[in-house]
């Protein structure tokens, strides 16, 4: 977005704010849903667009328009645990061992590789995760994977959000936070990977 | 020396630049001896930058949805 359209954005061009709402609604929700659950996720991303329209003529631009929109989901998924009485975001998890990272088996005993990555057709971020099919399995897994490594990842990688904002947040430490967030990155890896390989999920 | 698996481990440190400096060291010395892990680490970096894109688009009948209410709201208000 250059400074014009933010400009706009701020003095409330309804046009250019359909276009945040197209561009950002569905990661939104992902990061909403790993906090409230997926039940509450659309209640939650509604009252934090209605939040943003009302805020946006503060935005001053110094972080991402999609950082500034996920900590205004976070503050709206907190209020909504607390009027549920729920304090709880999720269970922290405490076992660190190799069994839950899905790379594991891709190494042998003494831990060189068994299975390397299989060369990737794509090069370009933007266009790695496009193909249609792969999109439904992202979501699949994306929703099959435990809300505590979905929500870091959501936060961190989708949301850009700072790692000890992220701590904060979440309540957990950072060495949980950097497991969480690396479990979360090698089920997508194993995905993406097996997808360019086969082209199957 | 570091085996794969402890790259693999550290890669996600690499990328964020904070691993301490002899860590590092010894990691960019392994990576210059292995094509399998640097294949995986730029594959990792490309990952991570491809997900914020992971997410579709929302269709116009979710954006009318939410600008529908943002309407309502501001109408509420005044």
């Amino acid at each position: 977005m250059d400074n014009d359209q933010l400009e706009q954005l701020k003095r409330g061009n309804q046009k250019l704010f359909s276009q945040l709402v197209r561009d950002h609604h569905h990661a939104l929700i992902a990061l909403a849903s790993s906090i409230v659950g997926a039940s509450e996720a659309e209640e939650v991303v509604q009252n934090a667009w209605v939040k943003a329209y009302k805020a946006m003529a503060k935005f001053e631009g110094r972080s991402a328009v999609r950082t500034w929109l996920s900590r205004i989901v976070i503050n709206e998924a907190k209020m909504q645990l607390r009027s549920r009485k729920r304090e709880q975001l999720f269970a922290d998890m405490g076992d660190t061992d190799d069994n839950h990272d899905a790379l594991a088996d891709r190494f042998t005993e003494n831990g060189r590789w068994h299975k390397p990555s299989s060369n990737w057709h794509v090069d370009s971020p933007d266009a790695l995760l496009m193909s249609a099919d792969l999109e439904q399995c992202l979501e699949q897994l994306l929703s099959d994977i435990p809300a505590n490594q979905r929500a870091v990842l959501e936060m961190r990688d989708s949301s850009g959000i700072p790692f000890e904002e992220i701590c904060n947040e979440l309540r957990i430490s950072a060495s949980n936070a950097r497991v969480l967030l690396h479990r979360a990155r090698a089920e997508l890896f194993k995905l993406v990977d097996h997808y360019q390989e086969t082209g199957e999920c | 020396m570091l085996s794969c698996r402890d790259v693999v481990r550290d890669a996600d440190l690499l990328l964020a630049d904070e691993l301490v400096w002899q860590r590092r060291l010894s990691l960019k010395m392994h990576l210059l001896m292995c094509s399998h892990c640097r294949r995986y680490v730029k594959q990792l970096r490309t990952l991570i930058r491809a997900v914020p894109f992971m997410h579709s688009k929302a269709s116009d009948e979710e954006v009318s949805e939410i600008m529908d209410h943002i309407c309502a709201s501001e109408n509420k208000d005044h």
